[in-house]
């Protein structure tokens, strides 16, 4: 009797954890995008109007694997299997602001992943071309973009590295891929002024965006590292200081 | 029969130990495989918990255990839980990442941790049984228990390249088997009367034997995906075989780690490449070890040449030695260094790689001589001088995953033996990896401006040079001051690359392309300048978030950047993000010295508290006794591991000659004591203690002096050098058995105690090694023989 009482009880504690399934929006879900926009992405200094709206619109929890689903609007990046993240919502907000768009910009994206990404950028662009290369992320993204109707991505699976020629020349392009040089490839389709943006370091771990602006013949890198990198070093450190940033 | 079962459940128990610290570094990371070491150990201390624990429960559990049928029974055990909890680690899904995310991971955990707990259990059972019931022979069972875990060390280093992890494991795990036809088990009648009973418990092992070696054998000689390794999908190689069209080509396995050659139209590799490059890089196939640490191998051709690399901020350094006479290129993952070699018209190139597969690939596919060595022992047997020395080390794809890493090629003494290897006009060349807050360049630049300190040089700085793209920085060192700096402004303005460090730079000059809000690296190395000016590099140091300080031999960690007083700090600059410090290798140490403070408190108070009911309680002077002598073992063992690292150039050889080395000079130091009495224990701690302090002090001159000795002399040595330590280690352990215990609930106890010193000691000198210096490890192990030493005085007495 003890062991049967022992079994059931293991089957009511696993079951539902193992059992999950996609969660559909729900005024839950609505509410919790809420309060991640406006405590994550407001709250850290995030102000463009278009990737606010942009982030309150989309739902986050159906790119997210449906048994980490109800850690959607939670502030860390989530792994949705193969080795791949979708980035901290911050991440993607501070991504998608640092592109300065406009509304009518081409925007071609390297590494579509969960589509969540492409997603947010079809709400405040022209056209989104998203280029994916491992075939089951692309399949998956591809038909979550479809489910959610969302037009104005063109999705497609290859090689990123060599960028999609045939709808250059880019006003943007985002690359969500971990790469050690820009492809250039990728900077001959972008416009003159065009802006190319990068997450440097590892999605778990400390990550900073860099933004590249090509100028006639060179390119001006910014590093944008947001509010989560707190430049604590140096005399701002020292023990007993108030470490407000630097004070040289 | 009982001293072959010692022998082969110490070999199969060691081996699969190993085995499963190879299975940790490749399905996740290095740093993991210590969970292996506690998870072993508390296997053993569990067992003698658990026989303490019996005499309360059960009174007569000694006469049922003291024969050899438990003892089959237990090793049938052993082989059956070794199999199934490799079966089982290696198909739960468990994902280091997700933890924190997801409750069913903590139960894989749990469950991992449980099922791989198992054979250590049933092994540390055999063991101490056999001291428990045979304490006139605890020298004999020493020597069966020490010299089979020395040859299960060893073991995997002939048979790994045929076999690979997974059948090896399997392999290992049936080797207790052997026991089975040996002794003659003497049924108790009056617990199984009936004769069909017996006939069924003789036939029983057997029969399940049988079933474990049938299906084991189809394990071993069929392909099957149950036993086949798995990286951690966020490991370079996993990702890399999502791509289409991308295969292993080769695979070889070792004690090494394994190696894998992948073919791929997708690799592109050239970090710090300026996005002013206008062509193709050449394609490329990459060696992963253990999954992770891609080196590319460069396919050159009429249309992608190695002038590619022109256009890398590694090539700076070949602009100031146009058309060197004679490059050295010290390889450890990227593989730049080659191409960028190549383009600068090189007229000779020597490679020297440490990794005999790498080696081996590398040499066939560029058709140059590769040089298989150590590279510290290279130079300091070579008499040679080189224009370039290019030092090709990226580091981990994990930020913090390498904290742990014993690396002697960017230490201070390291920095000495190359600049004293560069020609007149030489130059040395590093490049790295970015990181914010500065971290790496920051140490590096200070190895540096040390190490030319060192070698009597009056401004250092003059000597040293940075700079830096988005990513990436190369740090330029020169035997003769810089005079002229055009080149590489020259270069640095073509490339769109910045300068991190020169003497007279400006703020504006250090940050044009590539901008950060602040150009960090310069204001950072700039003060530490001024620090060093104005001696008070030491204040600089102490008051900086991370630990920068420059590495020497004696402490030997590149990667590790952590300070446990600053941890708050550093919680909040990175973003306040739990996941940032997780990856740590230092943290996951932390976390695992946590759970096993708690776990041995456990383990050893049980008895205690189950004694107290009615049963003699155990002095406190045996429990410190038995408690610092695992302790004091332990410290030896891991100390000599970490120091002769240098001295073999791999930690995995020092690992296998070291533990095995010890092992069986304990085990004759064991076999030694039965024949010495109660006061010559004393003696033996005495000499013991001496050596210790004789090692302490004198043992890093020794090393010197003999690294540049041939291999055989080197290794002829070194095992010298181990033998009065191992055999004097081999005598407090069985002689405390043999004297100071008086029942079999005792030694079981004293089992016990002893296990869980070595986890928490095992877990502990890792951390004290990375804080303080391998050499503390020395002292530390002495503290405890004093201890030892101290609580016999009453016993010999008694």
């Amino acid at each position: 009797m003890k062991r049967l009482l022992l079994i059931l009880w293991l089957f009511v504690f696993i079951s539902p954890v193992l059992c999950g399934e996609i969660q559909h929006e729900s005024s839950g879900y609505k509410k919790a995008r809420e309060t991640m926009v406006s405590k994550q992405i407001r709250g850290r200094g995030i102000s463009d109007s278009n990737v606010l709206a942009a982030m309150t619109a989309v739902p986050r929890h159906l790119f997210a694997p449906p048994e980490l689903s109800s850690q959607a609007y939670a502030d860390h990046p989530l792994p949705i299997g193969e080795g791949q993240t979708i980035s901290q919502p911050y991440i993607v907000a501070l991504m998608t602001e640092s592109l300065e768009l406009a509304g009518d910009e081409r925007v071609l994206e390297i590494g579509t992943g969960s589509g969540y990404q492409a997603a947010i950028l079809a709400k405040i662009c022209k056209n989104v071309y998203s280029i994916e290369i491992k075939p089951k992320l692309y399949e998956k993204a591809h038909n979550t973009l479809k489910k959610l109707e969302i037009k104005n991505v063109e999705t497609r699976r290859g090689d990123g590295y060599f960028g999609w020629p045939e709808a250059a020349p880019f006003d943007c392009i985002m690359i969500t891929a971990a790469i050690d040089h820009i492809p250039p490839p990728l900077l001959k389709q972008l416009k003159d002024g065009g802006k190319l943006i990068l997450p440097l370091g590892n999605p778990f771990s400390f990550q900073n965006l860099v933004r590249v602006t090509k100028r006639g013949n060179d390119y001006i890198v910014k590093q944008i590292t947001g509010v989560l990198f707190v430049p604590m070093t140096g005399y701002g450190l020292e023990k007993g200081k108030p470490s407000n940033g630097y004070d040289r | 029969m009982i001293f072959l079962a010692v022998f082969l459940i110490s070999l199969s128990a060691l081996t699969f130990e190993v085995l499963l610290t190879r299975v940790f570094s490749i399905c996740q990371w290095n740093h993991l495989s210590f969970m292996v070491i506690s998870i072993a150990l508390f296997g053993f201390a569990a067992s003698g918990t658990f026989l303490s624990l019996l005499e309360t429960r059960k009174k007569h559990w000694s006469k049922q255990l003291a024969g050899t049928g438990p003892v089959k029974i237990f090793a049938i055990c052993y082989t059956l839980t070794a199999i199934s909890s490799f079966l089982i680690l290696n198909q739960i899904p468990l994902d280091y990442f997700r933890l924190p995310l997801e409750p069913i991971q903590t139960l894989y955990l749990l469950a991992a941790y449980i099922t791989l707990s198992l054979p250590f259990f049933f092994s540390g059972l055999i063991i101490a049984l056999a001291y428990a019931f045979w304490p006139d022979r605890t020298a004999l069972i020493y020597l069966a228990g020490m010299g089979g875990s020395a040859l299960g060390a060893v073991i995997p280093v002939p048979l790994l390249p045929f076999l690979g992890e997974g059948k090896l494991i399997i392999l290992s795990a049936l080797i207790p088997l052997l026991i089975l036809p040996c002794g003659k088990r003497k049924l108790n009648r009056k617990f199984s009367p009936n004769p069909k009973i017996i006939l069924l418990k003789r036939i029983c092992p057997w029969l399940i034997s049988f079933v474990i070696v049938w299906i084991s054998t189809v394990f071993i000689f069929s392909s099957d995906f149950r036993v086949e390794i798995k990286s951690s999908p966020y490991k370079a190689l996993s990702q890399i075989l999502q791509f289409p069209n991308t295969e292993i080509t080769e695979t070889h396995n070792s004690l090494w780690g394994r190696i894998d050659k992948v073919k791929s139209d997708y690799i592109r590799f050239a970090p710090g490449l300026s996005m002013k490059f206008p062509g193709n890089i050449p394609v490329q196939s990459a060696i992963f070890k253990d999954g992770d640490a891609p080196f590319v191998l460069y396919n050159f051709s009429d249309s992608a040449d190695p002038t590619f690399s022109r256009f890398t901020l590694p090539y700076a350094g070949y602009l100031l030695t146009p058309q060197p006479e004679h490059v050295l290129i010290i390889q450890h993952g990227g593989g730049t260094g080659i191409a960028c070699a190549l383009s600068a018209n090189a007229q000779k190139i020597t490679i020297v790689e440490s990794n005999l597969q790498v080696a081996k690939i590398t040499q066939k596919h560029y058709k140059w001589p590769v040089i298989n060595q150590n590279p510290r022992v290279f130079l300091a047997q070579s008499a040679k001088r080189f224009q370039v020395i290019h030092i090709d080390n990226w580091g981990s794809s994990i930020p913090g995953a390498a904290a742990l890493n014993q690396e002697y090629l960017l230490t201070i003494d390291a920095f000495k033996e190359y600049i004293s290897h560069l020609t007149e006009d030489g130059i040395l060349m590093i490049s790295r990896k970015l990181l914010l807050p500065p971290s790496d360049a920051l140490r590096l630049w200070a190895t540096a401006y040390e190490s030319l300190i060192s070698i009597g040089l009056k401004k250092p700085e003059n000597h040293i040079r940075i700079i830096r793209n988005w990513d990436i920085y190369t740090l330029i060192v020169s035997f003769h001051p810089f005079q002229d700096d055009s080149v590489i402004k020259n270069f640095a303005r073509s490339n769109n690359f910045d300068w991190v460090y020169y003497p007279d730079a400006t703020p504006d000059q250090v940050n044009r392309f590539n901008v950060f809000d602040q150009p960090y690296h310069y204001q950072e190395i700039s003060r530490l300048l001024n620090a060093y000016q104005t001696g008070n590099s030491k204040t600089f140091f102490n008051n900086y978030l991370l630990d920068v300080n420059p590495q020497t031999d004696g402490r030997p960690f590149p990667s590790r950047f952590l300070k446990w007083s600053r941890i708050k700090d550093i919680y909040k600059s990175t973003g306040s993000r739990l996941y940032s410090l997780v990856m740590s290798g230092e943290i996951v140490i932390a976390v695992v010295f946590v759970e096993a403070i708690l776990i041995s408190t456990i383990l050893i108070l049980l008895p205690l508290f189950a004694f107290a009911k009615g049963s003699e309680k155990i002095p406190a002077s045996h429990i410190l006794y038995f408690f610092a002598v695992g302790v004091g073992f332990m410290f030896v063992e891991i100390f000599f591991i970490k120091f002769y690292t240098l001295l073999f150039g791999d930690p995995v050889i020092s690992f296998t000659i070291v533990l095995a080395s010890l092992l069986i000079f304990s085990a004759a130091g064991g076999y030694f004591s039965h024949f010495i009495g109660r006061r010559g224990l004393r003696y033996a701690l005495i000499a013991l203690i001496v050596t210790l302090i004789f090692v302490f002090y004198r043992i890093d001159i020794l090393i010197y002096s003999i690294l540049g000795f041939t291999v055989i002399l080197r290794y002829f040595i070194a095992i010298g050098i181990l033998f009065p330590i191992g055999f004097l280690l081999g005598v407090p352990f069985p002689l405390g058995m043999r004297y100071f215990l008086k029942n079999p609930v005792e030694r079981s106890y004293a089992w016990a105690i002893n296990g869980c010193a070595s986890v928490l000691t095992s877990i502990i000198s890792a951390q004290l090694a990375l804080c303080f210096g391998i050499s503390t490890l020395a002292g530390f192990a002495t503290g405890a023989y004093i201890m030892v030493f101290c609580s016999t005085g009453k016993l010999v007495k008694t």
